[in-house]
């Protein structure tokens, strides 16, 4: 594991605890992991059918298949309902999880260690100075607690000691508050109020309660200081409600409803988009994605305990477009929309994803399309073919990038370096297709989408029909260079992230 | 740059598969600049033809895995109705969620986001036990394994022995 990242080795496994004297907590920590992303629970959410998920993966779920994963009965993400008894259990595990695994993987030297060293080695200092010889037998007898010692180990001994030693540093605090507040009332002849603790006369305090208590010990602090605000008569209960009201105040409160994708024009659905702020490119199976995905991302936000800001969900949207939605093509949906780093403008891309369009239409007129972009169609033929020497020499770095199938580089430089008629084009045609590949018109006279599909699934064989076609006369425009592989190969997408 | 959820995920597995080895089974990231892409070893499983074989594959898993399951492919030869020629595994466990459209498997066989690497492999060694021949890969392992079953297991063996170097 010691060759990937940091955030790979901060990857944990249920199995973890295997090997280890708390063997037994495997299955406590499987209970607390989701079965599909494998890891603790975020935002666990129940089902229909009573199985829990992650908000975020139980939605991803439904969106692709509309079943349980785990049962497979049909279920709505409406009918998602919130585990919060599990999230704080959850919580409260991952946060101990880590000190104790740590304690379960002390060297056995240290836990067989006889008492008398331990007494002297560095954890248990406290302890030596707290309970030494007799005194610790007497502990034992007060203290039922730690009657539960009945196990003779080292182990266990060494367990309770730490315990006690935490719960000692933990109740300190706290025991001598009480002390002052309850345990020791001083000998007055006074009673306390039971709601603001003001001491006072047993026969005063029916009407104390009445007409001037004030509420809470902290509220007669406030009388006190003269600000006479009206108090509520449980203040600690409210301000313990007032505490989720904020959170539930500062979280994005409106979840997104579905859409039927199938009854929206094109138009309308982009409208959606750029409503919600969210890239319009590509086509229209990538905006349906985009939009699925960004509900999914909000929606289970949504479900958070410390929700995300919007600009946060929008890099996980760009994360999603870059490695699942459209793998390489975001530089120049997500990438042009958000940064408009790449110097080309819109109008350029909006252009390119009519014609786009246009060609995808059944009843496309391939002759009258030859004739209007034949000059361009030379052009691009002369240019492919001074490109295919310099792509010969580098043929076979190129292939190899290209099987990869992320040619996102080549693709997001080319339009800047082409003539603009030939970019839009280049555009239109590639963005036809959903996952990028080699910038590559096809004339109108041979059916474009075949040799596509072909490209996309073999990059290798589709290179040599690159070269037969722009050989026989056709086009091939935008030709990886050498300069653009290079850019493509410093851009591993998928590789990079981790 | 974070992980993504495939490759958390993966990651996770991992660590899982190196914690806790399953018996026969070792699998693994081939590189750490590609967690998406696999190698696995399977023992052929005892008492079958494919016993005392080791069979190196190979698994891709999709950039929305776990939602969608991986391909798995055989590196060397593997003589199987459930194996296509190239190595490709056919088995349920592997194709996407859904019901399939030839309706020979149920939905409840398919892929599902709770499966695992190591469920796959589990699934893949008790089909190389026991052949579904019902939608057959390989159609000529399909009908000599059930029509000739001993001839069918005597070339197995026989390519078992030549994966070793016998």
């Amino acid at each position: 594991m010691e060759v990937f990242s940091d955030e790979a080795l901060n990857v944990t496994d249920s199995t973890d605890w295997l090997n280890t004297p708390l063997a037994c907590l495997m299955p406590v920590e499987q209970a607390f992991r989701c079965h599909v992303c494998k890891d603790f629970y975020d935002s666990p959410m129940l089902t229909s059918c009573s199985h829990t998920f992650c908000s975020l993966c139980i939605r991803r779920c439904l969106s692709v298949d509309s079943k349980c994963p785990l049962c497979r009965a049909t279920d709505q993400e409406s009918k998602l309902r919130g585990n919060w008894a599990l999230r704080e259990a959850v919580e409260a595990f991952t946060k101990s999880r880590k000190a104790l695994l740590e304690f379960a993987k002390v060297p056995p030297t240290v836990v067989a260690a006889p008492p008398d060293q331990n007494g002297s080695s560095s954890p248990p200092k406290r302890k030596a100075t707290e309970m030494d010889g007799a005194k610790q037998e007497d502990q034992d007898i007060k203290r039922p607690r730690r009657s539960n010692r009945s196990t003779k180990t080292r182990a266990a001994q060494l367990t309770a000691a730490i315990l006690e030693e935490e719960e000692d540093t933990n109740t300190t605090p706290s025991a001598d508050a009480d002390q002052d507040y309850v345990d020791q009332p001083p000998d007055d002849g006074l009673v306390a109020c039971p709601i603001c603790l003001t001491r006072m006369k047993v026969q005063q305090v029916d009407r104390h309660i009445d007409t001037s208590c004030p509420g809470s010990p902290e509220a007669a602090a406030a009388l006190a200081a003269k600000r006479p605000t009206p108090q509520p008569i449980f203040p600690s209960l409210n301000s313990r409600l007032g505490q989720n009201a904020q959170t539930q105040n500062q979280k994005p409160p409106e979840r997104l409803p579905a859409l039927a994708y199938s009854m929206l024009r094109d138009t309308a659905l982009r409208k959606k988009l750029s409503e919600l702020g969210l890239s319009t490119h590509g086509s229209r199976q990538l905006l349906e994605k985009r939009h699925k995905e960004w509900i999914t991302l909000w929606n289970a936000n949504c479900d958070s305990s410390r929700p995300k800001k919007r600009s946060e969900l929008l890099r996980d949207l760009d994360e999603w477009e870059r490695t699942v939605g459209n793998p390489g093509a975001s530089r120049i949906g997500m990438g042009m929309a958000m940064g408009g780093g790449m110097g080309v403008g819109q109008g350029p891309m909006a252009r390119a994803q009519a014609a786009g369009a246009e060609i995808k239409d059944k009843e496309f007129d391939g002759k009258a399309w030859a004739t209007k972009y034949g000059g361009s169609f030379g052009d691009l033929i002369k240019q492919a073919r001074k490109g295919i020497k310099k792509q010969n020499l580098d043929g076979d770095e190129g292939n190899k990038k290209g099987e990869d199938g992320k040619e996102g580089g080549e693709k997001s430089s080319s339009p800047a370096e082409l003539p603009t008629s030939q970019a839009r084009e280049g555009e239109g045609e590639s963005s036809s297709a959903a996952p990028p590949t080699p910038m590559e018109i096809v004339p109108p006279s041979s059916p474009p989408r075949p040799e596509q599909d072909e490209q996309q699934q073999t990059p290798g064989k589709a290179r040599l029909l690159t070269e037969d076609t722009a050989m026989s006369g056709q086009v091939v425009p935008g030709t990886p260079e050498k300069g653009q592989w290079k850019t493509s190969s410093q851009q591993p997408p998928i590789a990079g992230d981790a | 740059m974070s992980l993504n959820v495939a490759q958390r995920r993966l990651l996770q597995e991992y660590r899982s598969l190196t914690n806790n080895p399953p018996e026969g089974i070792t699998a693994g990231p081939i590189s750490e600049d590609d967690l998406l892409h696999w190698e696995c070893l399977i023992q052929g499983p005892e008492g079958t033809p494919f016993e005392g074989g080791v069979f190196p594959a190979e698994l891709k898993f999709p950039n929305d895995y776990p939602h969608m399951p991986p391909s798995m492919k055989f590196l060397g030869d593997v003589f199987h109705p459930n194996v296509y020629p190239s190595g490709l595994v056919c088995i349920s466990i592997l194709h996407p969620p859904g019901d399939d459209p030839n309706h020979y498997e149920t939905a409840s066989e398919r892929w599902s986001p709770i499966q695992s690497v190591e469920k796959i492999l589990l699934s893949v060694m008790s089909m190389l036990a026991e052949p579904n021949d019902e939608s057959p890969a390989n159609v000529e392992a399909a009908k000599m394994w059930r029509e000739r079953r001993s001839e069918y297991e005597a070339r197995v063996k026989a390519s078992v022995r030549a994966s070793l170097g016998l």
